[in-house]
């Protein structure tokens, strides 16, 4: 009972995204331009984001009846200005055959400009905007479907809804539009809201709906999990920048990839559903916790940010079926000397080094003071070690019990000769016995190299 | 019976019992409404309507819950099968609300005269007031079909009348309304009670229902 509310407290609810997120952090300027789909795509394209490019806007009865239809494309968007959980959007495919007013949804329904105008008045009167306040209508592109998309999408095109808080890129879904959805992205009419890992933008665990788990796209045999999204860190990258544009600390930002343009913001919600939890089955709560009162200089150190700290499932299966843990190029790495002495360190894991190797300071530090003085003490005198033969040597040092060996150095100043001592490293919370060798790195980036001897248990993501 | 001195002065003021009874327990009513939506997650129509609801119910008494729930659901059912019909025309939203609120009333009249016709009397003679107020639900209704679809409308109808249930409970409770008539001061509470759930940032019990299949995974 006590572990379900401690985990429940990860999850994000509507009081606590209410109170705790949208009212502090997204300010009337913010919510306006979220809310006034042209207002944001001027504002957005202004500040070089891609958008949808705008056909044409009617805003009263006298633009509708004096408007030049002939000047729609063959396929478009209607949507209106307000509009919210994707009511209101008509969407035409292509011309009638043989007639120039007339076009095709999806679904192989004709529009006529009559159509058009009677779905444009209600959008005028307000029918789709919040509270019922006259409206704006607007005709925009239709973008076209990416092909690595089409199985997976019914009639509409899937978005990606990122959620950005503190410049930090904290949790994203792909929605995939089904027959239920009626060609909709919109969780709430049906559509499937897919979970992506953020480091890597491959999906993860998915939902249908509400919240009904699935693994399938419905109907088909076609999985959901481990779709690789293309242009995932400019994806990243201008959620981020919209954030800081708009000025929405809590941000759900909708982003499509046309199959020409590439990635363009759709729109930005000042109020993001809470869905996106279900469809990761993992807390924005944590999330958002972890990334609150982080300093963000910069949009490229905000996606860094979200993507190694809320990256990783994929990384999680890897170690599930290989048994090995990944780490990065740079880990963090626990040392464990005499007496149980320890220290952290950043450390190079270098594969092309056989041994692992700490710089002297460190050693000492870790209670090898007395042995490296013992072992400089005795190398002093006879600056040529390398005439002792392996038997002579390890008689030279024997009655040093912290050393556990000395291994020969080649150089171009002739061979030398480090010692070495047994320590217990911590990488990435499995420890390793390992013999290093002590050597003055300090002029080094990185006092401590980690070797291969020391790397058996791991695989290694350069891109960590 | 004993009142609170407050409350025989206003009575010696010429204003009804029942009236001041009633005014006291609007702060008790919509605090439950709140609390519903805060706590519960439970969110019906606002606050308003939920709380005229629960009123009305409680104007129709003695017979309140039977006659109260009967029209109410018929208030629902006319206006979903009018939306079914007018769908078609494609009519401007006032225009629509307006036609779908004189098929409510019609249908209203229809269910007195076939009370009356049935010998239920009590159908016939409840004040035409709650009525009034139970009519214009079809314009909630009506909004909230066309903004959430048929099926939100639907169960957000259902959770009004449960909430109007609730709170006629409340409001209906003999011990609530002396204790409230006695020492009226302790409607000041609701106002405590409203800054608490008004910084409460807890997850609501339908959260719980909502996101159990990520609990195991946290």
């Amino acid at each position: 009972m006590f572990d379900f509310f401690r985990k429940s407290q990860k999850l994000l609810g509507m009081n606590a995204r209410n109170l705790e997120y949208i009212r502090p952090y997204n300010r009337k300027r913010g919510m306006e331009i979220a809310d006034n789909k042209l207002l944001c795509k001027r504002i957005l394209k202004k500040n070089s984001l891609a958008v949808p490019l705008l056909i044409g806007k009617i805003s009263t009865h006298e633009a509708l009846e004096q408007f030049d239809w002939a000047k729609l494309p063959a396929s478009f968007a209607l949507k209106p200005n307000r509009g919210f959980g994707g009511e209101g959007i008509l969407v035409v495919y292509a011309r009638k055959k043989g007639r120039d007013d007339a076009w095709v949804k999806a679904d192989g329904t004709v529009i006529t400009i009559e159509d058009l105008k009677s779905h444009i008045r209600n959008i005028l009167d307000g029918s789709f905007s919040l509270a019922n306040i006259p409206d704006t209508a607007f005709f925009e592109e239709r973008l076209t479907l990416l092909k690595l998309f089409k199985p997976y999408a019914f009639k509409g095109i899937p978005d990606i809804r990122v959620i950005v808080f503190n410049s930090v890129p904290v949790m994203a879904m792909l929605r995939l539009p089904t027959r239920g959805s009626d060609g909709k992205a919109n969780l709430q009419q049906g559509a499937v809201g897919v979970g992506i890992d953020l480091a890597t933008g491959t999906t993860t665990t998915a939902i249908i709906g509400k919240g009904h788990v699935i693994e399938y796209v419905p109907g088909t045999r076609l999985v959901l999990s481990g779709i690789k999204i293309p242009y995932w860190k400019e994806i990243l990258r201008m959620a981020a920048e919209a954030q800081k544009i708009s000025g929405l600390g809590f941000l759900g930002a909708d982003i499509a990839i046309d199959r020409e343009r590439g990635p363009v913001i759709l729109e930005l919600n000042a109020r993001p559903g809470l869905s996106i939890q279900l469809a990761n089955l993992s807390g924005l709560k944590e999330r958002l916790d972890r990334v609150s009162g982080l300093k963000i200089r910069s949009v490229d150190r905000g996606i860094r940010v979200g993507m190694n700290l809320f990256g990783g499932e994929i990384e999680e299966e890897i170690e599930e079926i290989s048994g090995k843990r990944v780490i990065g190029a740079i880990e963090k790495v626990k040392l464990i000397g005499k007496d149980g002495k320890e220290l952290e360190v950043e450390a190079k894991i270098d594969t092309g080094a056989d041994s692992t190797s700490i710089d002297t300071q460190i050693a000492e530090e870790l209670g090898f003071h007395e042995a490296l003085e013992e072992f400089e003490r005795r190398v002093a005198n006879r600056d040529i070690l390398q005439e002792l033969s392996k038997e002579e040597r390890e008689k030279l040092f024997a009655d040093i019990p912290d050393l556990a060996s000395t291994v020969p150095v080649k150089s171009s100043h002739g061979t030398s000769y480090r010692p070495m001592v047994r320590i217990d490293l911590v990488i990435d919370g499995v420890t390793v016995p390992a013999k290093v060798s002590i050597i003055g790195r300090s002029h080094l980036e990185y006092p401590v190299i980690v070797g291969r001897k020391s790397l058996r248990k791991f695989l290694i993501d350069v891109n960590k | 019976m004993y009142y609170h001195p407050w409350v025989s002065f206003i009575v010696s003021q010429g204003v009804p019992l029942q009236t001041i009874a009633l005014l006291l327990m609007v702060p008790v009513v919509a605090t439950l409404v709140a609390f519903f939506r805060q706590v519960v997650g439970i969110k019906a129509f606002g606050i308003y309507t939920p709380s005229i609801i629960t009123f009305a119910l409680f104007a129709f008494d003695p017979n309140g819950l039977k006659y109260g729930i009967a029209i109410f659901v018929s208030i629902i059912l006319v206006g979903m099968v009018s939306r079914f019909i007018l769908k078609q025309f494609r009519l401007l939203y006032l225009p629509r609300v307006a036609i779908t609120i004189s098929i409510v009333a019609l249908a209203i009249l229809g269910i007195l005269v076939a009370g009356g016709h049935f010998h239920r009397t009590g159908l016939a003679s409840v004040s035409i007031f709650p009525l009034l107020i139970m009519i214009t639900l079809a314009e909630k209704f009506v909004a909230t079909q066309i903004e959430k679809g048929s099926k939100a409308a639907f169960f957000l109808a259902l959770e009004t009348l449960l909430i109007s249930l609730v709170g006629y409970a409340l409001i209906s409770w003999d011990m609530l309304t002396i204790l409230i008539l006695r020492y009226p001061w302790i409607i000041l509470f609701t106002f405590v009670i409203n800054f608490t759930l008004g910084k409460w940032t807890g997850l609501r019990i339908v959260e719980y229902f909502r996101f159990r299949k990520i609990l195991p995974h946290l």
